[in-house]
This record gives C-alpha cells, sequence and structure tokens, in this order.
C-alpha cells in the first residue's frame, strides 16, 4: 500500500456535493446533447432540450460557485492531512507540483517505477482541473449563441460571426463535447485505476488509512492505517 | 428617359386594372406583412402609395437600376413571377425600372443609354443581384465594356442605397463555395472595399423571396424612409432575418414531441413529421420563410417536404460563410469539414479520437495491472529527482537530504491526523522497503 491516507478534509461536503452537480449535469448534458444533435431516440426531443439547458446554466453557476468558493474553503493542499489551507492554493500550482511535471509523466508512461511525491493533484491532473472552468464558460458561451433566446445578443452573435456562422460554432459546441467525454474517461480511469479509494471519498466522503504526508516537510512522515480506530 | 409619370385618377388607374378599393387595401395590408410592419402601418402605405403615385397629379417614380452580376438570374425569375395582380401592377408602376438585363423591353445600346442617363440624374435605387467577382481583374464578368465590379462601383456611387437581392449579392453565396476561382464576393464587402459608402440594404436567399423585396421597396421607394427598415448586424432586414425558420416552422410542434422523419418515403415523412434528422438547417438559419411562404403564400419548402437547405445563410463581411459553404451535404447534420482536399464529417472524427484515448486506457489499464501498481500505486519516491539534483533548493525535507525517505515522526503525524498514533503507525515493519523501493 502506496497511496497516502485519504481524509475528509481534502473534500469538505460543499465539493462532495459541487462534484455530484457537476458528473449529473455533465452526464444529462451530454446525453441530452446526443438527442440534439440527432434524435436516435424519438419522443424525447422536448425534454431533452429542457433538461439541457436547465443542466447547462446549473453547471455554469456551480462551476462559478466552486470558483468562488475555492478562495473561501478550506481544504487539505495533499492528501494524507488533515491540515487545511484556502482550496485555491491546492487548485492552483503549488510548491509540491514544483519539477514534478516530467516526473509524473514518466511515471504514467512506465518509465519511472516509483510514484511521484506530489500534493493533492499530480501535474497533469492540475493542468485538466484548472482547464475544466475554461471549458465549462466555453461550452456555456457557445450554447448560448446557439440557443434561440440569446443568439441575437449582440455579444453571442459577434461569436457566431466570428467563427464563420451557426454550422461552426455548432461543430465548435459538439467537438468541446468531446473533450468533456475525453476528460471524463481519463479521470475516471486515472482516479481509480490505482484503487477506489479516492472515489469514495470524494462520493460517499468515506475515508480510508493510508500514508500520512506533511504538506510543510513535503514527506512522508507516518502512516494512519485506519483512520477511526481509537488509538 | 423617362423617370416621371402623371397618373391623373387613383380610381380609375385601379380600376381599369380591376383592383377594388379593397382588395387595394388588403394588398397594402400584404405589403406590410411583407415588409414586417405593423397593422398600423396599413394606412400610410395605402397613403403613400396613392400620393405618391396613383393619385399623384405629378407622378414620383422611384427610378431602379437593375444590375445583374454574376448571377443565375434566379432572383429576377422569383421576382418576376410574382403573380398575385394588384402587387404585381403596383409595383411595376410605382417604381421605374429604368435598366434590367432580363425585363427591360430595349436591349442594347438603348437600354445601356437608359441605365447612364438614370445614373446621371441621380436619386435612384439600385438593385443588385449576383455575385461581384474580384479575380482576374474583374475579367470574369463583363458587360457592356465595364467588368462586374465597375458596373457595380459606376452605378452605385450615386445611388440612394443599394439593395443586394440574393444569397450571391450579399457575400458571394453559392458562387463564393471551394474553391470560389473567380473570386467572388458581395456588394457590400465590395463597395467597403472601394470605400463606396452609399448604405446596402442584405436580403439574402437563393432565390429572394420577391415578397422581401417588395417590403424593402415599399420602406424604401414610398414611404421615403429608410429608418422604418431596422436592419441587423448583417444590414438585413430584422424583422425578415432575425427569428431562425425553426421559430416559425410549421412542423415545429412535432420537432419538439419527438416526431422526426429518419428517411424518405417512409410513414413519418407521409405524416408531416419533423424533418431535423434529414439534416434541416432550420435551426441556425434566419429567415421568414415560414411566415412570408413562396409562390404567392401557396406552400414553401419544408410544407413540399424539403428540409431546409439553409440558402439564407449569409454573413456579407466573409464570403466564406456562404450557404453552400457551410450547408453542404444538405442531408447531413454537420457540415463536412475539409484538410486541403480532404474531406471529412466532424462526427466519425470526434468518436474516432475518443475511441483511441479509450482504447489507449484499456492498455494503459494493462500496463498497470502488469506492474502491480492497481493495488494502491507503485511505491513513493524516497527522493524528488529535483531534490536529489539540487540539494540546496530541496522542496521537501527528507531523513536524508542524498537518498531520500520518510521523515517518520509521531508527533508530525499526529498534528496531521488530528487523533492520537499508534506505535505501528510510525514504524511499520515493511514501510522502509516500500517507500524506497522503488528505483529509477
Amino acid at each position: 500500500m502506496a497511496h497516502l491516507a485519504h481524509y475528509r478534509e481534502a473534500h469538505p461536503m460543499v465539493f462532495v456535493i459541487t462534484h455530484w452537480i457537476n458528473l449529473v449535469c455533465m452526464i444529462l448534458l451530454i446525453f441530452t446533447g446526443f438527442i440534439i444533435h440527432y434524435p436516435f431516440i424519438a419522443g424525447i426531443m422536448g425534454i431533452c432540450r429542457g433538461v439541457h439547458v436547465f443542466c447547462g446554466f446549473v453547471l455554469f453557476v456551480n462551476c462559478v460557485f466552486r470558483v468562488i468558493a475555492s478562495f473561501i474553503v478550506k481544504t487539505s493542499p495533499t492528501g494524507g492531512t488533515r491540515k487545511q489551507d484556502t482550496d485555491i492554493k491546492s487548485w492552483l500550482p503549488q510548491k509540491d507540483n514544483r519539477h514534478q511535471a516530467l516526473q509524473w509523466i514518466k511515471y504514467y508512461l512506465f518509465l519511472k517505477k516509483d510514484h511521484p511525491l506530489g500534493a493533492k493533484l499530480g501535474v497533469p491532473q492540475k493542468l485538466s482541473y484548472l482547464l475544466i472552468p475554461f471549458l465549462i464558460f466555453i461550452m456555456f458561451w457557445t450554447g448560448l449563441c446557439l440557443w434561440a433566446p440569446t443568439m441575437n445578443v449582440a455579444c453571442f452573435a459577434g461569436t457566431t460571426e466570428l467563427v464563420g456562422g451557426a454550422m461552426s460554432m455548432r461543430i465548435i459546441h459538439y467537438y468541446f463535447m468531446f473533450v468533456f467525454i475525453i476528460f471524463m474517461f481519463i479521470h475516471i480511469y486515472l482516479a481509480n485505476v490505482e484503487g477506489t479509494a479516492p472515489t469514495k471519498l470524494m462520493f460517499f466522503h468515506k475515508e480510508h488509512g493510508g500514508l500520512v504526508y506533511d504538506p510543510e516537510l513535503h514527506n512522508i512522515v507516518g502512516e494512519d492505517l485506519d483512520p477511526h480506530k481509537d488509538k | 428617359m423617362e423617370d416621371q409619370a402623371t397618373i391623373m385618377n387613383a380610381e380609375s388607374i385601379l380600376e381599369s386594372r380591376g383592383v377594388t378599393r379593397r382588395s387595394f387595401m388588403k394588398l397594402c395590408a400584404g405589403v406590410a406583412a411583407a415588409a414586417g410592419l405593423s397593422q398600423l402601418a396599413i394606412p400610410r402605405i395605402a397613403e403613400a402609395i396613392e400620393e405618391s403615385v396613383i393619385g399623384a397629379t405629378s407622378g414620383d417614380l422611384y427610378p431602379v437600376i437593375w444590375i445583374e452580376g454574376a448571377s443565375c438570374t434566379g432572383c429576377t425569375e422569383s421576382f418576376a413571377q410574382i403573380e398575385t395582380p394588384d402587387v404585381a401592377s403596383v409595383v411595376l408602376d410605382i417604381i421605374s425600372l429604368n435598366y434590367s438585363e432580363t425585363l427591360s423591353a430595349a436591349a442594347g445600346y438603348s437600354v445601356e443609354e437608359a441605365k447612364a442617363q438614370t445614373i446621371a440624374a441621380g436619386n435612384y435605387i439600385l438593385i443588385y443581384e449576383g455575385a461581384v467577382l474580384e479575380n482576374w481583374g474583374g475579367e470574369a464578368l463583363r458587360a457592356a465594356g465595364e467588368t462586374g465590379i465597375e458596373s457595380l462601383v459606376h452605378a452605385a456611387e450615386g445611388a440612394n442605397a443599394v439593395v443586394a437581392v440574393g444569397s450571391c449579392a450579399v457575400n458571394g453565396g453559392w458562387m463564393a463555395a471551394a474553391p470560389n476561382p473567380s473570386g467572388a464576393i458581395g456588394v457590400q464587402q465590395c463597395l467597403k472595399n472601394e470605400g463606396i459608402d452609399t448604405p446596402v440594404i442584405n436580403i439574402p436567399g437563393c432565390p429572394v423571396n420577391p415578397e422581401w423585396v417588395m417590403g424593402v421597396l415599399v420602406d424604401v421607394v414610398l414611404l421615403k424612409d429608410p429608418s422604418l427598415i431596422k436592419l441587423n448586424s448583417f444590414s438585413e432586414p430584422a424583422a425578415l432575418f432575425d427569428q431562425t425558420i425553426h421559430d416559425n416552422c410549421e412542423r415545429r410542434g412535432h420537432f419538439e414531441n419527438g416526431e422526426f422523419v429518419y428517411e424518405f418515403g417512409s410513414e413519418e415523412e407521409a405524416k408531416g413529421y419533423c424533418l431535423y434528422p434529414l439534416g434541416c438547417r432550420g435551426p441556425q438559419t434566419k429567415a421568414l420563410c415560414g411566415v412570408t411562404l413562396w409562390n404567392n403564400r401557396r406552400s414553401w419548402c419544408v410544407q413540399a417536404g424539403s428540409p431546409c437547405i439553409g440558402c439564407c445563410e449569409a454573413n456579407p463581411n466573409n464570403p466564406g460563410d456562404n450557404w453552400v459553404e457551410v450547408n453542404a451535404p444538405f442531408y447531413k447534420r454537420f457540415r463536412d469539414l475539409n484538410i486541403g482536399s480532404f474531406k471529412f464529417q466532424p462526427e466519425p472524427a470526434a468518436w474516432i479520437l475518443t475511441g483511441i484515448v479509450a482504447l489507449a486506457l484499456v492498455v494503459h489499464g494493462f500496463g498497470m495491472k502488469a506492474t502491480g501498481r492497481m493495488d494502491g500505486g507503485a511505491p513513493f519516491e524516497p527522493i524528488r529527482k529535483w531534490d536529489k539534483e539540487h540539494p540546496n533548493q530541496s522542496i521537501g525535507t527528507y531523513a536524508n537530504s542524498e537518498t531520500g525517505g520518510p521523515v517518520l515522526s509521531a508527533e508530525i503525524t499526529e498534528e496531521n491526523t488530528m487523533h492520537p498514533v499508534a506505535a505501528e503507525d510510525v514504524v511499520v515493519e515493511d514501510y522502509e522497503q516500500e517507500v524506497g523501493g522503488g528505483t529509477e
């Protein structure tokens, strides 16, 4: 067992909820988006459009809330500790990440046998998480460019003109959905390939023992096999 | 040259054409609808027509020049086929169509002379049909000794307004579709390039809907108040081109119900279901087709059973955003994308890329299994590579600054776990081995 202990302090309840909202909205948006693109199941277009627009707004508002909350809510800057600091510090690149990008890539490509020491998020993971709010914003914006009630608003009409018309906008919206799908594939894979503990913590707040890591020493300091055992 | 008319008696003129007062007012209502004006405008239209044309002691026919650029003459045909007698008669009486390659009875020198005189007299409207061809020094199109560009520039300079009819005139239309060897562009862009600031009103469509041309002519020519036409950012009448065809489609109910035609000749088609899966461009094409209809308001493409192919898509500032380029193939949901001369549909490309990623993850998963990383990952590195090579700038603190290793401490562990630490939490038998177990 080489993974760090998984404590609730890494993902406070508010972020468990925003993560659930992200998951549900993204799955519904992708499914309804496919139906809207081509109605391969007849009879559900009306409801799919309603759900798509609704979830689009929810996802965007949730994303804005999540970003704002990251400046307020405290989370553990790494796994293996209950110490907390403002969340944005561990969302943005932090000291633990320095010089480790290449090591992570080498690890994933099996060119490095041992696991890089690191922060709550590995470098490739952190880069992709930083991109997600921008992706959500792009999807929200391109969606509003295509949605009849907003398509003529100057900023959206101007964007549509910039990309070469509504057809190009549709293709961009469609392709960015695939960016989300690919992100989800990789995200789900990497979160679970070394064990399901991170998923259990993220979704159900279930803690898991492991190595203890001190965010100030940037190193492992011990082990906590059972976080809830009365010692 | 005749650009004035004298008509003494409106009633007698209308009667002689078999037009009753009632049908005349119906015409005015139709004109208001076509122009996107409210019913309140009907009396103003009637008054304008009567005063400026029918009842005027001294007529006030507005001279119009209709020039064809690179066109198929379809827009002229469309306009000429407007058969509601009232509309056709009155329109031909309210404007003085001094020049039209197709409609003028005269030809050759005499009609060119009429055009020259109209331009010299000024105070006229220019209707331009077809694309402007830029390549080969504009020599791709030549009429009466002038290139297409010269002809347009010459006529547009003195015009009160230029009405670009049809998608070709708006941005090159299908003429501008790849590879566009003749360099087709729209009227607005051409005039901008030539530094001419005559206002342009764009009316896309392939062909243009005659009633829309009528509506604009009524606004500009009769009411003498171009501000009545609210133009959008594409210089199109906003009332005609700010809503999608989908918004006003008679099959919209079927769309919302999820009732679709998936193939021609099917039972669904017979039921008149929505044509969306067959590539209908209604949701992304802005025009009032479903309200104005065609062929004297008898029918239109979608009513006739064809998906919209988006012929009104025309960005006057971008010939590349022409309706053929962005909509072909018409029966697919997406256009084709091009990489050089290679064409492909966006959907399979996206699926193939996603499939490759999924496959790569599966292969990677086997790699993770083979290297024993699936149960908690590989053991941690004892020291960061950077820290080993740069001990003075070390990120982490290690048991040994050269070989690394965890800083095992009951106190610090307790700080991080926030509960008492058991002895085995700090010294685990195989802990060292695991932590230091891997080497690069």
